[in-house]
């Protein structure tokens, strides 16, 4: 037991060292590229700049005040320190430091991209076990039509479909926004609107910021769910044709109690790596989410940033996400090894 | 007479292996099309790619050669209408009519010819894309999972810290930094895209790199390079095959995205995800601006995923027609 013990905390020491020499890399990669595409401390500047009118002054002030004229290791050096203090410059567009963009920013988006990973994994899960329950047969084809439309169907059709659906023609759902707009939103304490109006008990406010989610968190769980369902019905195809299925047929359990009971326990293993994959495709769904439902986010800044070609929000922005999903592989890491026994602690 | 030699005479060894191996190869990819034809998805996928690489083979030349003989107009030579026609308020918005089976824009063009002049652009991007990747993702994956050790241990950081960034966003971010075009987007989306293959290849050869034939081809001095290439990278390649049949229509999805956030081919030559974006701003009442293009793009992906997840049971073996 006690050397069990101490392999799991080598172990996680192990995760920790690749998780952060992986988001030097990532750094490093994202350092690399920028100085590929823009090999001159002048096109740099520029970039600082955000626009086409400056003076050769100014130039050479963002030259030197950014430390462009520096040898490349003591700016990557600079770079990452700056990255990991989250000090990414000031962006060209708003003049306010990146952070403080984000900082607001990225609350918003986690906080639906979470709830919408989260019902994405149920719904795929429940689909998936499903299938695997009516293997061959008519239901299992069913879900498999549905998920492979979800699959190829691009992100923007399916948010539109549902717009036009539930907003626009049986006008159960708001079409537009984060929340009613004439709610004076609560003041923000954490940074996710959710929490902060519970916490300030403003109810009405609260409502306003859960029916307008519903609508973007469903098309990007929709979208999603392919993925989940497939592995899950892969997944539990495998575990019923193993013994202990048979021996709890055998003791005369029903369908669903075996279902429930003893596949999905074994069959659900995979999907706990999967679900941090799936995380980082929420974000990339919620690029396109965002604008469509001019849900104002990360996502709906991302796309700003690309019509205004702020440089600067978007490698801050595409920074950000990478250590996100980065911290997302290490706890699917970390809990795989947990809920699954066989896993080797090496 | 070493014994070495005596070995390759008594085995025909150089020969007789490689005959055998591409006879079996041969017979695989001979049943994996036999059982393809008696799959109705499978039938269904191969029939929506073969319409749209025709189509764009036909469409893209003729672009091509209009370009070259400085005649444009060659580009729409076989549409029902020009699809860049200058505005005409006259023919703006119209719903889908027989004249115009699926609508016009608000600059009064044709969206199906629009739809249809597109269409080369996609297989261009679907194709390049993929088949790069494949490539560097061979090398890079091969090399890895052969020598292993630190060579390993390095590209296989580099490709966790390329896979770490969801890969439209890194994909946003290299386009934008390389600038705006067609061939900027191919170049991001490459640059995304090949990690997925190396991971892949890097898996295929530790499982290829102790098997027999392997190992007495460098038990007989067959050089590193051809161990490589005849051994390793044509025994992976298989299952990859199957993975590339479905990756082309994620290609396709990636690249209508990008395009729906303004990346990519510029105004005024269409793109499909352009259009669907375009639709937005006149969305409910224009309806067909933006779901017509998001259809187009649904069905050439479900052609590929239906195509690619049938050679992939077919493959894998799951096969019980």
């Amino acid at each position: 037991m006690k050397r069990m013990q101490s392999n799991f905390i080598f172990f996680v020491i192990r995760r920790i060292i690749n998780a952060l020499v992986t988001l030097v890399l990532l750094v490093l990669l994202v350092f690399v590229l920028i100085h590929v595409i823009l090999p001159t401390p002048q096109a740099m500047a520029k970039v600082y700049i955000g626009s086409q009118h400056y003076t050769a002054a100014e130039l050479n002030s963002v030259i030197d005040r950014y430390g462009l004229n520096q040898p490349l290791y003591v700016q990557f050096f600079n770079y990452v320190v700056d990255v990991f203090t989250g000090n990414f410059g000031l962006d060209s567009l708003y003049k306010v430091p990146e952070m403080q963009l984000l900082d607001r920013f990225i609350p918003i988006t986690l906080e639906f991209v979470l709830i919408a990973t989260a019902l994405q994994v149920v719904i795929g899960v429940f689909a998936g076990g499903f299938a695997a329950l009516w293997r061959g047969q008519v239901p299992d084809w069913i879900i498999k039509v549905l998920y492979l439309i979800a699959w190829a169907a691009p992100v923007f059709l399916l948010a539109t479909l549902m717009q036009f659906a539930f907003a626009y023609d049986l006008k159960l759902l708001p079409a537009l926004n984060m929340a009613n707009p004439v709610l004076v939103p609560p003041k923000p304490i954490t940074g996710y609107p959710l929490i902060d109006a519970a916490i300030e008990g403003d109810w009405a406010y609260f409502d306003s910021l859960l029916t307008h989610m519903i609508l973007p968190v469903v098309s990007i769980a929709v979208a999603g769910f392919g993925l989940t369902t497939r592995i899950m019905r892969n997944s539990a195809v495998e575990v019923f044709d193993k013994d202990y299925v048979r021996l709890a047929y055998m003791k005369g359990l029903s369908n669903g109690k075996v279902l429930f009971g003893t596949v999905f326990r074994n069959a659900l293993i995979p999907i706990v790596t999967l679900t941090a994959i799936q995380f980082g495709f929420a974000v990339s769904g919620a690029v396109v989410i965002e604008d469509v439902f001019l849900y104002k986010g990360m996502g709906f800044f991302l796309y700003q940033s690309v019509t205004s070609m702020d440089y600067v929000a978007i490698i801050a922005t595409t920074i950000i996400v990478g250590i996100s999903v980065i911290i997302a592989n290490f706890a699917a890491d970390l809990l795989y090894a947990v809920v699954d026994p066989r896993v080797k602690l090496e | 007479m070493n014994i070495t030699n005596m070995l390759k005479k008594t085995l025909g060894f150089r020969s007789n292996v490689d005959a055998q191996a591409s006879a079996v190869r041969g017979a695989q990819s001979l049943s994996t099309f036999y059982y393809l034809r008696h799959k109705k998805e499978a039938v269904i996928g191969m029939a929506i790619i073969a319409v749209f690489v025709v189509w764009s083979v036909i469409e893209g030349s003729l672009q091509l050669i209009g370009s070259y003989l400085r005649k444009p107009s060659l580009g729409w030579l076989l549409l029902p209408h020009n699809p860049i026609s200058s505005p005409n308020v006259a023919t703006s918005l119209l719903p889908p009519s027989p004249a115009y089976p699926f609508g016009t824009n608000f600059e009064g063009q044709d969206i199906l010819s629009r739809l249809l002049y597109a269409a080369p652009k996609d297989a261009i991007a679907a194709f390049a894309v993929v088949v790069s990747a494949v490539i560097i993702g061979a090398l890079f994956g091969i090399v890895a999972g052969y020598y292993g050790g630190w060579v390993d241990e390095i590209l296989m950081r580099v490709t966790d810290a390329f896979l770490a960034i969801p890969g439209l966003i890194l994909a946003i971010a290299f386009s934008i930094l390389i600038g705006p075009g067609f061939n900027s987007v191919l170049i991001s989306l490459t640059i995304i895209w090949w990690p997925v293959y190396a991971r892949l290849f890097r898996g295929q050869t530790l499982t290829l790199k102790y098997r027999g034939f392997v190992e007495i081809s460098r038990l007989f001095g067959v050089s590193e390079i051809r161990v490589l290439f005849k051994h390793i990278l044509m025994n992976a390649i298989d299952p990859i095959i199957a993975y590339m049949a479905l990756d082309f229509g994620t290609v396709i999805l990636t690249y209508s995205t990008l395009a729906f956030l303004g990346i990519g081919v510029q105004p005024p030559y269409p793109e499909w995800g352009s259009m669907a974006s375009d639709g937005l701003s006149f969305f409910p009442r224009a309806w067909w601006y933006t779901f017509f293009p998001s259809i187009t793009i649904l069905l050439i992906v479900i052609g590929f995923i239906l195509f690619g997840d049938s050679f992939q049971d077919v493959i894998s073996g799951r096969v019980v027609d």
